[in-house]
């Protein structure tokens, strides 16, 4: 897109009359959509497949959207990022990490007139809708096939920050793993960080040399598993299918699709009918799928194919009881089932997981 | 015919201000080259990157938000380099004071404090600081530790400390987890200056230090005991200046001056403690210094002048679909300019007839 100065000047003029903007309610023909990623957008997974969520927005409704993307922005720079994004036309925001929800939980009042949708942040707004996608289904799967691939019974897991979507992940990689060979256990280290490719390969060197071989990671690029590469174990890559970057350590990416979901509340935004929803598709809906089974036997990768589709057609579920806190005590028994809140406010670890909780 | 570069015997005051200037000019001839070789319109680019940062008051005031904390720091860092003292530690100056000044925030949160807070929250932040920038001061005086080493090392105590904090003890309780404290109160909040703006109070706080640092530096016994002691170390001996107690005091002041600066971040613009509370405030104010002229007026401008770039960069992604490392570039090539264009101040270029052959 190029711009000329005058489309600047009324960019401008946007600015001052802000109160000449439609209602949120009326459709109208253009809309410009903002977009605020945490890290680098070639960082070949989170911020990386949020872009190409945008790109194919962008392919889907053609010029009746104009985007516009902010790539690194730290969480102290939210405000000012976003508040430009205003000034300069953004009707609908897309803020891509949960590090931008209480950000965006603070800005939005202040922007009645403009759409926020914050991932993955877990409450709405009147203006702020909430989406995700169940990636733990496919932790669940990724827990199956570590425990079939695993020697030492040791899954190491590069986590980013202890907050209840990354806790209730690991959790479910447990899971998973119990459902093969209840003596698998898991290590995690923290990192402290959504993309910090150094202290994301540090983490899984540490976890490799504390004997792990299959290394599962949360942060948003392949160093963990370029480095399961480097040291002749498995790893699973995230976000995007990160086959290329390991091709003999590779087991199978979790590849993120928000395509069709950014297309779907662009086009709310212009025909007038968006609503602040609470969005969270699983393997079923889209949102995510798991890319090729590399790097196993046919049997290991069959396996894996039918736990996949059971959990797509729900058939199985991650979060069935018994479930058991590391310590011991119960939380649901056998034949209940942990509600979408209970999963959202996970705070505690499951049995087998070898860490105290931060 | 060759180039050469003669010594100078003595450095023209004009030389002093334009090779600045030339190194700006410079870049954004370059930054001309980049957009053209980035298929931009380059007029329309650097409007974009360097003039609407400054066209409205919100504009304006994100730049004087943005300088502010770089302004504050580099006038410290600029009385340390001019009496040779590298402290190259100012990060962890700024970031003890966010954490000295947030701590008291953190702990009076919910208290129902009064207006005394804030202030006491700054006077602990300058006061950490100081604090933390006098161990290198100590360490060099005392045992003759070289102050790069140690003034950097502590940058990364200080930012493991502020961690720990934010993930431990300190951590928002409910915050989901998140490495962050509790949003301060009114009461331990910097206040705004301006309706639909994020001014605040700090930014008139680094203009009066810019003054006081430039009378300072320009009107007293300790401005001219400051330079003489860079510039000629033995003639300051025998003026009966002491080294050592100078080496404290400009550390204690630069510390201070992060110090507050870090506190005014924290309590002013993020409003909490988060392990990204700086994007690297303390080592850019250390281009800022010297592209000052290590002058507290010309830190100003060149804190300005980095401010826009860091906004305009901003813009550049919004209105352009720029990415980001253009404006790494900008600043690199910048620093790269100024320290070329000083050459031209100890040298001067002469153009040689080849004689003979």
């Amino acid at each position: 897109m190029t711009l000329s100065r005058r489309h600047l000047m009324t960019g401008a003029a946007a600015l001052a009359g802000s109160a000449a903007l439609p209602g949120p309610a009326a459709a109208q023909d253009r809309a410009n959509v903002g977009m605020i990623l945490i890290g680098p957008v070639g960082d070949f997974g989170w911020s990386h497949m949020h872009d190409q969520g945008r790109r194919r927005m962008l392919e889907v409704l053609g010029d009746r959207v104009t985007s516009n993307l902010v790539e690194s922005v730290a969480p102290p720079d939210f405000d000012r990022v976003a508040t430009q994004l205003i000034r300069t036309g953004a009707r609908l925001i897309f803020t891509t990490s949960f590090s931008y929800f209480a950000p965006t939980q603070r800005l939005a009042p202040r922007h009645p007139n403009v759409f926020f949708e914050n991932a993955t942040g877990p409450a709405t707004l009147p203006n702020m809708a909430v989406y995700n996608a169940r990636f733990y289904e496919g932790r669940y799967v990724q827990g199956v096939i570590a425990a079939r691939k695993s020697r030492s019974k040791q899954i190491g897991y590069v986590a980013t920050f202890p907050v209840p979507e990354v806790i209730h992940a690991i959790n479910t990689v447990m899971r998973g793993a119990w459902s093969v060979d209840p003596s698998m256990r898991i290590r995690v280290v923290w990192v402290n960080a959504w993309s910090n490719p150094g202290r994301e390969a540090e983490a899984a060197r540490a976890l490799i040399d504390q004997g792990c071989d299959v290394l599962c990671s949360h942060t948003d690029g392949p160093a963990p598993l370029q480095l399961a590469e480097q040291r002749g174990i498995h790893g699973f890559g995230q976000a995007s299918d990160m086959t290329r970057f390991a091709p003999n350590a590779h087991l199978t990416s979790s590849v993120n699709s928000w395509g069709d979901y950014y297309a779907a509340r662009a086009r709310a935004v212009l025909e007038g009918n968006w609503q602040a929803s609470d969005t969270w598709g699983g393997l079923g809906s889209g949102m995510f799928s798991l890319a090729p089974f590399t790097n196993m036997t046919p049997e290991q990768a069959s396996e894996a194919e039918r736990i996949r589709d059971a959990l797509a057609n729900g058939t199985l579920h991650a979060f069935d009881g018994p479930i058991i806190r590391q310590d011991g005590t119960p939380v649901i028994p056998a034949g209940q089932r942990l509600t979408d809140d209970q999963i959202r406010a996970m705070n505690y670890f499951y049995q087998g997981i070898d860490v105290a909780m931060p | 015919m060759r180039l050469v570069l003669e010594r100078r015997a003595e450095t023209p005051w004009t030389l002093n201000l334009l090779s600045p200037l030339l190194a700006v000019g410079l870049t954004l001839a370059s930054a001309v080259l980049v957009f053209l070789a980035m298929g931009q319109d380059p007029w329309q680019a650097l409007w974009v990157y360097f003039l609407m940062p400054l066209s409205d008051s919100w504009g304006l005031q994100e730049v004087a938000v943005k300088a502010t904390p770089l302004v504050l720091i580099a006038v410290g860092l600029a009385l340390c380099y001019r009496s040779n003292n590298c402290n190259i530690g100012a990060e962890g100056q700024f970031l003890l004071g966010a954490i000295a000044g947030g701590g008291l925030a953190v702990a009076m949160h919910g208290a129902d404090a009064g207006r005394w807070l804030l202030p006491a929250m700054l006077g602990v932040g300058a006061l950490a600081g100081a604090a933390w920038a006098m161990v290198p001061a100590l360490l060099k005086t005392r045992f003759g530790v070289n102050e790069i080493l140690t003034s950097l090392m502590l940058v990364y105590v200080a930012q493991l400390l502020l961690d720990w904090l934010v993930r431990g003890p300190w951590r928002d309780p409910d915050g989901f987890n998140m490495p962050h404290t509790v949003v301060f109160g009114a009461e331990a909040t910097v206040p705004l200056l301006l309706e639909g703006g994020r001014l605040n109070l700090g930014t008139p706080i680094m203009l009066a230090v810019v003054v006081l640092g430039a009378v300072l530096l320009g009107r007293t016994l300790k401005g001219f005991e400051i330079t003489l002691v860079g510039e000629a170390p033995r003639a300051a001996r025998f003026a009966g200046f002491d080294e050592k107690r100078l080496t404290w005091t400009v550390f204690a002041i630069t510390g201070a001056l992060a110090g507050l600066a870090g506190v005014l971040e924290a309590a002013g613009t993020v409003r909490q403690l988060q392990p990204d509370l700086s994007p690297g405030y303390g080592f850019t104010a250390i281009i800022v210094a010297f592209l000052g002229r290590l002058n507290p007026l010309g830190c100003l401008v060149a804190g300005v002048f980095l401010a826009i770039t860091f906004i305009g960069g901003e813009n550049a992604q919004i209105m352009l679909q720029m990415p980001l490392d253009v404006t790494r570039v900008f600043q690199g090539l910048l620093l790269f300019y100024v320290l070329a264009c000083d050459t031209l101040l100890l040298y001067r270029p002469r153009l040689l007839r080849r004689s003979g052959a």
